[in-house]
């Protein structure tokens, strides 16, 4: 099994591509293939792991220049086309390499973020966005002794976006983003509205923080932060009925 | 460089992040340092839920659950070698502190009436576990990120703790390499706490995220601290078939059953009361037996099948393991049983600390999974893991707080010398021309660690497997690695783990070695019994890679006599 490999490391004009034959095993994952390079073939490639089992949001990457979580995407079925994503077009997306992709997978930094080494991403802007929204609860009573009550209906609602990893892979295959890098991007977005929509909630004026154009009005509903979301939180459903709520009140 | 705090926290999982808020909400100065992106903990990955006898749903006929009932069944669970005075302080505030979490923000499923949800969990007498869906863990630690970003606490993150410094008997502080740059800090404190987490990788089959290396507790035994009852390593029931993923007992908690090759639900022969919700360490042997009575499966697994449950509830409270098994193992548990096996998921033993999580070396503290306050014992019952992170996280805190208040700022000459020594050890790593492979080692590791210390152990086996660490230790100081540069090497931060885990891995030799009994999740072919008379008691062990000491300490008992368990 065949794997190309992005290579970048300060100082160098451009980045190079390596390829790594790797050993079949069953299951084997694009972040198992990495340990394997990493063990075996070559200690100096860099990436980011932790969980290996898709909750905490680390390994995302550009897999087959679709974001992903590398933990998560097996090899086997990539070769066969099985995973096959379809996106609408955005920068990173373009061609970057020759690359066959029935006889090797082409792995590749997140888009968006400047690369530190290899897969290795700067993931600053990404959470200064989230900083952004101000991410924190801001309750209408402080420290009573018993538990607020919620309805369950609203807690479904909420945890569409509760799940949110935070892997900044719609962030990275965000074609809004490639083009408006000032964009809050769709996790930001989408966490603001997890705020907005908790009944426990006492600032109701929180959609107000992104009705700035590279907020709420930016995303052109294209949905690819949906199609690649390892926990399906769907931030354009968010930023919709952000935008009708804004909307309603002008 | 030279950073100064009042408190300096290693490690940004639920149980240091807890710390950091209490810290910094009592105007004490704070930084967090850890090795990933406190996100990337894995307590992101806790599933199932934290235990509190809330009462929200209600016990046996009609009974309401009390913190009483939660202690014992602590207790018991733990095959009384838990201390019990830290049970009760766990057990008293553990209501307390889900509120306390709802209050932060964290987002738990609801009954009809708006009350928080509890479902039953393995060794207890009451649906006593609180939970959000499956990703309770994910909850409550973004819930912790999130305050602890909004007060701007300082965190260090994707820093390795090379050591702690010592000053005139007391830890005043750390040095750290700077993962992006490759430098060494210096981080002046008047008191540290370690809240790092488990060692489970140092076993083959985990359930833990790959960083859970046992940093801590290696820092620990280099300073000159103990750890506690090292020998207790949770093997949990049911994990993922081919790559080890934590299926949570929240699964059996729904009505999971476990079924043998044959179609049996063979539960009902090793836990008649309890079935599939036995305690962990219980359910754990009883798949092993199957298994080695060959009535598991081909691979060696048994399965969770919760077809009987219904779609709609598997989709509702267990959506994560869901995704999982379809992810992991390619198939839908709406249709088909899922293909489980036992893995190494919890390490009771830790850090020694007194009961405010105080080590033998003043200034250092341990809260969490890396300490052994000894709340679990001999084993750990499912949702009291995340409870004990944020009741300790947040207790130990306070006890810092307290202590701080009349010490004057360290001096920076220790630190200094600290900084000196960290680049020397790294230097040598970078310089050195050895042919030997680490990974191999820790393959290697990982496969003694597994076959002789696993779910049943014995006296020669443990006693070879011993030796085999000990050759591991001699030869890891003969690799090399290639990557020569201090910037983003991750073979280096890989061998800095190694290092660490094999000193680990020899602590949990010698103290499974020494407890000639079978207790909790200790099991003893040689020793089939547990032998209250000869070790009711807490095993020690402190000193250098090779050259180790065990002793003894007391169990604090008062609430519950010792009683035989059964389920």
């Amino acid at each position: 099994m065949k794997l190309k490999v992005y290579r970048y490391q300060e100082g160098m004009e451009y980045p190079e591509y390596d390829s790594f034959e790797v050993e079949r095993e069953p299951g084997l994952t694009v972040l198992g293939a990495l340990l394997q390079i990493q063990e075996q073939l070559d200690d100096s490639l860099s990436f980011r792991y932790s969980c290996r089992g898709a909750v905490c949001g680390t390994c995302a990457m550009l897999i087959n220049k679709v974001p992903a979580l590398a933990c998560r995407t097996q090899i086997e079925p990539l070769l066969k086309g099985d995973l096959q994503v379809s996106l609408f077009p955005y920068p990173g997306a373009e061609e970057t390499v020759p690359w066959d992709a029935k006889k090797e997978v082409l792995i590749e930094p997140l888009p968006h973020m400047a690369v530190i080494k290899d897969l290795m991403v700067d993931m600053d802007k990404f959470f200064e966005y989230y900083h952004f929204i101000q991410p924190v609860f801001k309750p209408s009573d402080i420290n009573p002794e018993k538990e607020r009550l919620m309805d369950p209906q609203d807690v479904k609602k909420l945890e569409e976006y509760t799940s949110c990893i935070l892997c900044a892979a719609c962030f990275g295959a965000c074609p809004v983003e490639g083009e408006n890098p000032e964009y809050l991007g769709p996790a930001a977005l989408a966490k603001l509205y997890r705020f907005h929509i908790d009944p426990r909630e006492e600032d109701t004026s929180r959609l107000k923080i992104a009705d700035i154009p590279p907020g709420w009005w930016a995303c052109d509903s294209i949905g690819n932060c949906l199609r690649v979301c390892p926990k399906k939180v769907p931030p354009i459903k968010a930023i919709n009925l952000a935008r009708e709520e804004l909307n309603e009140k002008k | 460089m030279i950073h100064e705090y009042e408190v300096v926290i290693i490690g940004g999982g639920l149980a240091g992040l807890r710390a950091a808020l209490q810290v910094f909400d009592a105007g004490v100065d704070v930084a967090v340092i850890s090795k990933v992106n406190p996100l990337r903990s894995h307590s992101v990955a806790a599933q199932g839920g934290m235990n509190a006898s809330l009462g929200n749903v209600r016990g046996p006929e009609g009974s309401v659950d009390t913190w009483k009932n939660h202690a014992y069944d602590t207790v018991k669970g733990s095959d009384y070698l838990a201390d019990q005075d830290a049970v009760e302080i766990m057990c008293r505030e553990a209501p307390l502190s889900v509120i306390e979490l709802e209050h932060l923000g964290t987002v738990w499923s609801r009954l009809e009436n708006g009350k928080i949800a509890q479902r039953p969990f393995g060794g207890a007498g009451f649906p006593r576990t609180c939970y959000a869906a499956d990703r309770t863990g994910h909850n409550a630690l973004h819930t912790l990120y999130e305050q602890v970003n909004h007060r701007k606490i300082p965190i260090y993150e994707e820093f390795f703790v090379t050591s702690l410094i010592r000053n005139q008997e007391r830890c005043t502080g750390c040095t750290a390499l700077e993962f992006l740059k490759g430098e060494i800090h210096g981080f002046i404190a008047k008191a540290v706490l370690m809240a790092t987490g488990g060692f489970g990788r140092i076993f083959n089959k985990s359930t833990n995220a790959l960083i859970n290396t046992g940093d801590g507790q290696a820092l620990a035994l280099r300073a000159g601290v103990p750890l506690k009852d090292m020998e207790f390593v949770q093997f949990h029931p049911t994990t993922l078939y081919g790559t080890n993923i934590l299926i949570t007992e929240g699964a059996r908690g729904e009505g999971g059953m476990l079924l043998n090759k044959r179609g049996e639900r063979f539960m009902e022969k090793y836990a008649p009361g309890s079935l599939d919700l036995a305690p962990r360490d219980v359910v754990a042997r009883s798949i092993e037996e199957e298994i080695a009575q060959k009535r598991g499966f081909e691979g060696d697994y048994v399965q969770l099948d919760l077809r009987h449950i219904g779609a709609e509830r598997i989709k509702e409270r267990l959506p994560g393991i869901r995704q999982i098994s379809m992810d992991f193992a390619g198939i839908d548990p709406v249709n088909d049983p899922i293909p489980v096996q036992p893995g190494q998921h919890y390490s009771m033993g830790g850090i020694d600390v007194d009961i405010n999580g105080q080590t033998i070396l003043p200034g250092l503290y341990a809260a969490g999974e890396c300490a052994c306050i000894s709340v679990h014992g001999a084993n750990r019952l499912g949702g009291n893991s995340i409870l004990e992170t944020v009741v300790f996280g947040r207790l130990v805190a306070d006890k810092i707080i307290e202590d701080i208040n009349d010490l004057a700022t360290p001096p920076k000459k220790q630190v200094e010398k600290g900084i000196k020594t960290s680049k020397n050890h790294l230097e040598k790593i970078i310089q050195s021309k050895g042919l030997e492979n680490q990974f191999n080692i820790k393959n290697m590791l990982n496969k003694t660690m597994s076959t002789k210390f696993g779910i049943f152990r014995k006296e020669d086996g443990m006693l070879k497997g011993l030796g085999d660490i000990h050759k591991m230790q001699e030869i890891v100081s003969t690799v090399s690695i290639k990557n020569k540069e201090l910037e983003l090497n991750h073979a280096l931060i890989r061998l800095l783990e190694l290092q660490g885990m094999l000193h680990v891995a020899e602590s949990v030799a010698i103290s499974a070695i020494e407890r000639r009994e079978s207790r909790g999740s200790h099991k003893r072919t040689d020793f089939p019994e547990r032998n209250d008379e000869n070790f009711l008691k807490h095993t020690l062990v402190k000193g250098e890679a090779g050259n180790m000491v065990v002793s003894y300490s007391p169990v604090q008992l008062g609430m519950f006599e010792p009683e035989e368990r059964v389920y």
